[in-house]
């Protein structure tokens, strides 16, 4: 194993919600420094990137992205929405090709405004969101990390804690009766320590499947997760979940969600990743012994220009009637593809993890990645998994370099 | 202490941000769906406990099995994160 590898006593992933890659980090790629791009590797937009709309126009991507009140009714990414994003309107069948133009077409069917509709194709400077760009330049973009599932949320968290989502292509209500436990009951059953630590109480969890199963001894709250960094009790992994709604606070403030849902305010949930780090960052016993990563649970609808590649099939089957498609989903192909980033002192600084844009050196990561990565590391593998899980690839191998400079290392002032 | 010569400013929300009075989504009504799912596999248990007579109980072993459903259900209901 790399130094990294070997001193690492902790993973925390934190799940933001629903924000494609060339949506939050795609204007990395146009960012030019003394004649040339200043972060080559990166396969974020060129600027010409485009998709038909109802009218017969060409829209292109734009720099217009808004914090808030822009993506409002909340774009389609469930099952058929996404298909039509994708598959550009081609209707199920051998042979049909991924040309990711079909999210302005898709979007109309929300606004039913042709020129709302081309909101989302919008993308953010990377001025705009300094944290996550920050910590893209910094440490480690995935290039090829994509959602599990051409859905929506509940399914594809479900790939983060099981490394399947049981068939499951939608948001319905689910039980397993699978001898595949949570990534969190692997870990307490292996005598390791894992927590999901949510916002609040009022904001709770995504993690379904678990409360029905009555583990509430591995939730906690962020504050608990602030605390437990604090006094150096923080688990061996940690999935944290952001807020998911705006309510009252305690003292009857204002609480904004932080999941970065639209329409929930983007700036609100850079500074939840911001918190996040700093409480790792700042922590003396944390910092040289934890990996972070920063991943977005799916796209949300709004367009990203890679194609999704295929994917070893869980086993599982959704048909026609779940997919509210003419297909049966085999589990075969992966959804849109998502910011991921990868922090610790020993991943050297702005790496870029090839993806589809390099064919002989792609490294393909999807929800699976997470469960398979933990699982390696502190149980050497020993559980019941998919064999989508088992095929995973993992990523601890990133922390391949000495330990950066503290002073080399960003700190955000929030 | 950190000794970092980046420091990154994080802007604010503007004020006006904060609505909660946004109609809820799909993502947020299915989270309702669920919690109160999980509501039921807990009443069921509840219940479950609640129609035995602890009169009825005769044996050390009626008693410990009794303790034991009734203390597993009260333990979760403790403690709860804030």
């Amino acid at each position: 194993m790399s130094v990294g590898a070997d001193n690492l006593k902790h993973i925390v992933v934190l799940m933001m919600e629903n924000r494609s890659f060339d949506h939050m980090l795609g204007g990395l790629s146009l960012i030019i420094a003394n004649g040339a791009k200043k972060y080559p590797g990166i396969n974020g937009l060129t600027g010409n990137e485009s998709n038909p709309d109802t009218a017969g126009s060409d829209v292109k991507v734009a720099p217009g992205a808004k914090f808030q009140s822009q993506l409002d009714p909340d774009p389609d990414h469930h099952f058929p929405g996404v298909d039509l994003q994708i598959f550009g309107g081609a209707p199920p069948g051998p042979g049909r090709v991924a040309n990711m133009k079909g999210f302005v077409k898709d979007y109309f069917t929300q606004t039913n405004n042709v020129n709302g509709s081309h909101n989302i194709m919008n993308y953010f400077t990377p001025d705009k969101l300094p944290v996550l760009t920050t910590l893209a330049t910094e440490f480690a973009l995935f290039n090829g990390w994509f959602s599990s599932i051409p859905g929506p949320t509940i399914c594809n968290r479900a790939f983060a804690h099981y490394g399947t989502s049981f068939g499951q292509v939608g948001m319905d209500v689910f039980y397993t009766l699978d001898p595949i436990l949570s990534v969190y009951e692997r870990m307490v059953a292996g005598g390791h320590t894992a927590k999901i630590y949510y916002y609040d109480q009022q904001s709770s969890t995504m993690e379904i499947v678990n409360i029905l199963k009555n583990q509430p001894q591995i939730f906690g709250s962020y504050s608990q997760f602030v605390s437990d960094c604090q006094t150096g009790s923080l688990p061996e992994y940690s999935f944290i979940e952001p807020c998911y709604n705006d309510h009252p606070g305690p003292d009857g403030g204002e609480v904004l969600a932080s999941d970065q849902h639209p329409d929930h305010n983007v700036q609100e949930g850079e500074r939840f990743i911001a918190g996040v780090y700093n409480a790792i960052r700042t922590s003396p016993s944390l910092w040289g012994t934890t990996a972070l990563l920063v991943v977005y649970d799916e796209h949300g609808g709004i367009f990203d220009h890679v194609p999704p590649p295929a994917c070893t099939p869980d086993g599982y089957q959704a048909k026609p009637a779940d997919t509210g498609t003419s297909e049966t989903f085999l589990f075969d192909r992966l959804g849109v593809r998502v910011p991921a980033i990868l922090v610790s002192p020993y991943v050297p600084k702005g790496i870029v993890v090839p993806g589809p844009e390099d064919p002989a050196n792609a490294r393909i990561f999807e929800h699976a990645s997470i469960p398979a990565t933990v699982t390696n590391f502190f149980l050497n593998g020993d559980a019941k998994r998919t064999i989508r899980e088992e095929k995973a690839s993992t990523f601890l191998d990133l922390l391949s370099g000495p330990m950066r400079a503290d002073s080399d290392i960003p700190y955000f002032n929030l | 202490m950190v000794t970092a010569s980046k420091v990154i400013e994080v802007p604010k929300p503007e004020p006006g941000s904060y609505k909660p009075r946004r109609p809820a989504g799909l993502l947020l009504r299915a989270q309702a769906l669920h919690v109160r799912e999980a509501l039921l596999k807990h009443l069921e248990e509840l219940a479950g406990i609640l129609t035995v007579d602890p009169k009825s109980l005769e044996t050390e072993a009626d008693v410990s099995a009794y303790v034991h459903g009734a203390t597993a259900i009260l333990h979760r209901h403790a403690g709860r994160p804030k």
